[in-house]
């Protein structure tokens, strides 16, 4: 396998084990704001690496700047809607407001 | 070998969601599984070679039907209900559990039967690889969809319809407050997101549309994006429930199958068989006609309302 | 055969089989409504199996008829959720038999 493979599997693994890392956050954490700062800290980078990966995989330049646009959006998603929630669980009384 | 490891993998998964959203206790988790389901499927659909189909599940299997979903359980839970299983009057476990058994190995013998068989020369398959190009289109599936099996695709745009129908004859009370509204138009960050997003949808749709005739793509993939864009308006506030169909909704429910009807009936006066699109500028013609319906019927089925306008 | 269509093909079946024995034992109409989704899912992973995806060109048809069953599934979908939103107006439960039961109650009495 090439150097650029090697790179691209290194990065997609390490992408898959941001969203593992994610995941449990999701599932251990007690609260709703700490697994919303799981799930949106790990996710997000996770989807950049591997991301990252597959445009190093694709070797070309318009897939990867398709690839960073799918990042994009998906951070934009991931920000609001974690907003939303946040929001969401504070109007309701679930959570405390943060100090 | 890793494909095969994949496969592995995505069917567990499969099989695991299937399992969880049957005995969910809760209703709201079978419903968050069964959308996590149509994920899963979405990439079984890639691994089996079909990438039209993996669009068309992701955008409509999984995100259409789970938007429907959640905004049902929402009214619900608006009406004051909590659905909760009900222990009595379940048939017996000896009886379910064989029968579905039962169905399980039917289904299993009839593909291994049928895998089994061997390949028998001028399936409708090979004839639609070969006379691929009589239509106009070089992905086969948009070829099938809309130069071989035009009556299926136009029936398909009539249940669409009949469905809205349905659903609109039978909600008789309209109910204004059936959508969120102003809560979530006060905040910022939606407003941005909104801006950013509807647009990309309606780019993305288009593109899907023109894609459709040459590499994985086609008129219900974008139609589903487009309708995704409608939602996110209905979501946030932007758009309202109306109490009447206006006239340009009526034109545009409408506009797929009688585009599609005119230009088949056309063809039919002029001397074809009906539906035989005369080449490729009528399926774009026809496929645009039918992405505009299929985003307009999948938001009002959404919405529950007899029309949309926009916010006040 | 190919390793990848037998494990579909068993994926397929045992996800109909699930579904239909949800459908059976379930008595509220949404856990219903996904179960004959489920069932449905099944069906279409089988079709495509069949298509013979796995080696040489997959067959355009079956996935033709499948992306129609997709949309479809949706239709009924969305139609059978109108119908639950109005049968929970008209009773007040999301269960098929509990109107049916109720007023045999009240014969009853």
């Amino acid at each position: 396998m090439s150097l650029s493979e090697v790179m691209a599997s290194l990065l997609l693994l390490s992408g898959c084990l941001f969203y593992v890392a994610g995941t449990v956050g999701l599932l251990r954490f007690p609260d709703v704001f700490s697994r919303l700062h799981a799930l949106t800290k790990a996710d997000n980078l996770g989807l950049f690496l591997i991301c990252t990966g597959l445009a190093l995989h694709s070797g070309s330049l318009r897939i990867a700047g398709l690839l960073l646009i799918v990042w994009i959006l998906g951070l934009l998603a991931a920000t609001v809607s974690c907003h939303l929630i946040a929001r969401r669980a504070v109007r309701s009384g679930q959570m405390e407001p943060p100090a | 070998m890793i494909g095969l490891a994949m496969d592995c993998v995505l069917a567990l998964g499969i099989v695991f969601l299937a399992v969880q959203t049957v005995r969910s206790r809760s209703l709201f988790q079978a419903m968050l599984m069964f959308i996590v389901f149509g994920l899963l499927m979405s990439l079984s659909w890639a691994r089996l070679h079909a990438p039209d189909l993996a669009l068309a599940e992701a955008a409509i299997g999984a995100g259409i039907t789970g938007a429907l979903l959640l905004v049902t359980w929402r009214r619900l839970q608006a009406e004051g209900h909590d659905p909760v299983e009900s222990e009595q009057s379940a048939p017996s476990m000896w009886l379910t559990l064989p029968t579905a058994g039962a169905a399980s190995l039917l289904v299993v013998i009839i593909g291994w039967v049928a895998l089994q068989l061997p390949a028998v020369p001028g399936t409708a398959g090979e004839l639609a690889w070969q006379r691929l190009e009589e239509v106009g289109v070089s992905n086969p599936v948009t070829g099938v969809l809309l130069g071989f099996r035009a009556y299926d695709t136009l029936l398909e745009m009539a249940v669409l319809l009949a469905a809205w129908l349905g659903a609109r004859a039978v909600a008789t009370e309209f109910r204004p407050g059936a959508l969120p509204g102003p809560a979530h138009a006060e905040v910022p960050l939606v407003g941005a997101l909104l801006s950013l997003v509807v647009p990309i949808s309606i780019l993305v749709a288009v593109y899907l549309l023109q894609a459709g005739g040459s590499a994985p793509g086609g008129a219900f993939q974008g139609g589903a994006v487009l309708a995704a864009g409608g939602v996110l308006l209905c979501l946030t506030g932007r758009l309202e429930a109306a109490a009447d169909t206006s006239g340009l909704e009526r034109l545009g429910l409408i506009l797929g199958l009688s585009v599609f009807s005119l230009v088949g009936l056309l063809v039919m006066a002029g001397g074809g068989p009906m539906l035989a699109l005369p080449g490729a500028w009528a399926i774009y013609l026809v496929e645009t006609a039918l992405l505009v319906s299929i985003a307009l019927t999948l938001v009002l089925l959404f919405a529950a309302a007899p029309g949309l306008r926009r916010a006040s | 055969m190919n390793p990848s269509a037998l494990i579909y093909l068993l994926t397929a079946a045992i996800v109909f089989g699930i579904g239909l024995h949800g459908l059976l034992q379930s008595r509220q109409i949404l856990r219903q409504l996904l179960c004959i989704n489920l069932m449905g899912g099944g069906i279409f992973l089988l079709l495509i199996t069949l298509g013979g995806g796995a080696d040489g060109p997959p067959d355009p048809v079956p996935q033709a008829m499948v992306l129609t069953g997709i949309v479809i599934a949706v239709s009924a979908t969305a139609f059978a959720l109108a119908l639950l939103l109005r049968w929970h107006e008209l009773g007040d439960s999301t269960e098929l038999d509990a109107v049916a039961n109720a007023d045999a109650n009240t014969h009853d009495e």
